[in-house]
């Protein structure tokens, strides 16, 4: 695997706040990564500080193999897509797409042609001389896309790009994305809170939570593994308590089954005997709360997923003080770190 | 403003009881009657004051009344060839002018520092650029009089322009800023992520955002030392007066329709001004930058 950026004991402080604290970071070349986690966690700082934006407070940052910490924004040769799309309102969307060439000193023809390529690869060549004003949110951020890979940056970094988008524009966007890395076969670093996003579109996710990394990894190993609890919380699990082998535990609540109480799952199952609290309905399923006792005597609250047309709905009597047992197959239980 | 100015002075005007408007202009409101009335009785209480002066700039008598005697441009005539007003107009131009271009070289760097930057004291260092709006000019013009004048024995036309830059600079700071606010804040770094150093990023991306905003702060720094009164009333000297003092030095000794006649004409100059302010930049984004 060939390393395009490296981040090593990077630390980003401001007074007396650690923005970044302390990470090593090897970015994939050729490959999709994402930044996860909750806003404040230092996705958007070590972002900024790849691009050159900010510096390091300690710590020191490789771009190709060459060290980069104290380089200026401009002599990084990187694409930034910025979530507010930082478009040029004076200059028309060719201009914009163009800018970069312009300083390369790339001469008028090839320029132009490029500006076009670019453009044709979001799919927005007709609309070339627009002001950007002129634009939909969706039509900015893709000429925000095409300036800032005409340049052939050497790593295109996206800041929430897709977080003004409404919500169809956004899948539409994602997979667009995806397809311009994988043909383009460019190194993308993504930016975003939205744990969805980062694992429809990433090969590689780096979960980040107070400026430290928690969990890095592909999707796969991410959802299925989650390190911690606090990977698992932000994966979507619920459903947190000891088993006789664990000191903690978690699952899905789509894998959570509820059966009657004195019933038991086949062999091997850990069974918890729960009170159901809160009953809602969703249309496809519905969400049950419970509370139950775990193998070490705590209380802890459940949610279970039921599909509405399973027969866990009609078998089960499923509304608040009804006695269930909540039951989790081997294979769904997830131990967590400490 | 000029004229607002000269209007308050004679009293004569009675308050005409035909303001309120006519059923048959009665206007479209939409749904939203009250806020159309209220919209048109504001607009009636800006211009039909300022109407009764231009009537009454044509008049061939020699009496400044509503409704005019007889139709006359005698007064325009009269008004170009006056002497002192011409060579007031003159001054007031340069000075307005000169001053304009002084506060513009202190306050669009001033924006750009408190737009863009962060250091320490901002809130005091904006503080300070703003203040001339909320001392009173009166006492700037005194302070400045005694100091300047009386003390340092300065120009008529030094310490006037001293004064309007002062005045003029909280205008330049604001509307230039509220331009650079109106703007994105990354395209600065935008433009760097391209490869453009900070020279470039500021002829290529800064200054062509702040065009609009340089403008809006010129007209409308042009506007306020033009019209000024208070300060000019204090500084002027016996060789150099602007021509909103010496307008008013002019109705204090007689009163007749030549100073309505003066009044039309800058209303007609201002009308062009903003006419071609409409025509290159459009008001919305002039005033755009104020409201925000």
């Amino acid at each position: 695997m060939t390393i395009a950026a490296q981040l090593r004991d990077v630390s980003q402080v401001f007074g007396d706040f650690t923005a970044v604290d302390g990470i090593n970071l090897d970015i994939a070349s050729q490959k999709l990564t994402t930044l996860l986690g909750p806003s404040g966690c230092g996705k958007t700082t070590t972002l900024r500080m790849i691009a050159g934006y900010s510096q390091p407070t300690s710590g020191s940052i490789l771009i190709n193999g060459k060290d980069a910490t104290r380089l200026p924004p401009e002599k990084r040769n990187l694409g930034m897509v910025f979530q507010s799309y930082a478009l040029f309102p004076h200059m028309s969307v060719a201009d914009n797409v163009g800018y970069g060439l312009k300083l390369r000193k790339v001469a008028g023809p090839e320029r132009r042609k490029r500006v076009t390529e670019a453009l044709d690869m979001v799919g927005l060549g007709h609309l070339a001389e627009r002001r950007p004003k002129a634009l939909s949110g969706g039509q900015q951020q893709r000429v925000a896309l095409a300036r800032a890979i005409a340049i052939r940056p050497d790593i295109l970094l996206l800041d929430e790009p897709l977080s003004n988008l409404d919500a169809r524009l956004r899948l539409q966007m994602r997979a667009e994305i995806r397809r311009i890395q994988q043909e383009t076969g460019l190194t993308v670093v993504l930016v975003t809170h939205d744990q969805e996003e980062a694992l429809e579109m990433s090969d590689d996710m780096v979960l980040m939570r107070s400026g430290k990394i928690m969990q890095q990894g592909s999707p796969q190993d991410v959802f299925q593994r989650p390190a911690n609890r606090f990977v698992a919380e932000f994966m979507g699990y619920e459903n947190f308590f000891a088993t006789p082998e664990h000191a903690q535990a978690t699952v899905r609540p789509e894998n959570l089954q509820l059966i009657g109480r004195g019933e038991t799952l086949n062999s091997g199952a850990h069974n918890l005997p729960a009170v159901i609290t809160q009953i809602a309905y969703r249309g496809v399923d519905v969400m049950v709360r419970a509370t139950a006792t775990d193998s070490t005597g705590t209380a802890v609250d459940l949610l279970a997923s039921v599909r509405a047309d399973s027969g866990a709905t009609s078998r089960l009597r499923l509304e608040p003080g009804a006695e269930i047992t909540a039951a989790i197959r081997p294979a769904d239980l997830v131990p967590l770190a400490e | 403003m000029t004229i607002r100015t000269v209007l308050r002075l004679p009293a004569g005007q009675p308050e005409n009881p035909k303001m309120t408007p006519p059923r048959t202009v009665q206007p479209t409101t939409g749904r939203r009657p009250v806020l159309g009335a209220l919209a048109i009785i504001g607009y009636m209480v800006m211009i039909v004051p300022i109407l009764f002066v231009v009537a009454a700039a044509f008049s061939g008598g020699d009496s400044l009344q509503f409704p005019p005697e007889s139709f006359s441009l005698k007064w325009f005539a009269a008004a170009a060839s006056y002497k002192p007003f011409m060579t007031a107009l003159v001054s007031s131009a340069q000075l307005a002018v000169l001053a304009t271009v002084l506060a513009l070289i202190i306050g669009v760097p001033a924006a750009l520092a408190l737009q863009r930057s962060t250091f320490a004291g901002k809130g005091w260092v904006q503080g300070l650029f703003l203040s001339p709006l909320i001392v009173p000019e009166l006492v700037v013009g005194l302070a400045l009089y005694q100091q300047l004048i009386a003390g340092l024995g300065t120009a008529t036309f030094t310490a006037l322009l001293v004064g309007h830059t002062a005045l003029l600079i909280p205008y330049a700071v604001r509307v230039t800023g509220a331009s650079l606010a109106l703007a994105d804040p990354f395209v600065e770094e935008a433009a760097r992520g391209l490869g453009a150093r900070p020279f470039k990023v500021f002829t290529s991306v800064t200054l062509p955002l702040l065009r609009p905003g340089i403008v809006s702060a010129a007209l409308l720094s042009f506007v306020t030392s033009f019209n000024n009164v208070p300060l000019s009333l204090l500084l002027q000297g016996r060789t150099f007066n602007t021509l909103p003092v010496s307008m008013l030095d002019y109705v204090q000794k007689s009163y007749d329709p030549m100073i309505a006649a003066m009044s039309t004409l800058i209303l007609a100059a201002t009308i062009v001004f903003a006419f071609i302010a409409e025509r290159t930049v459009g008001f919305a984004t002039i005033f755009g930058g104020i409201n925000k």
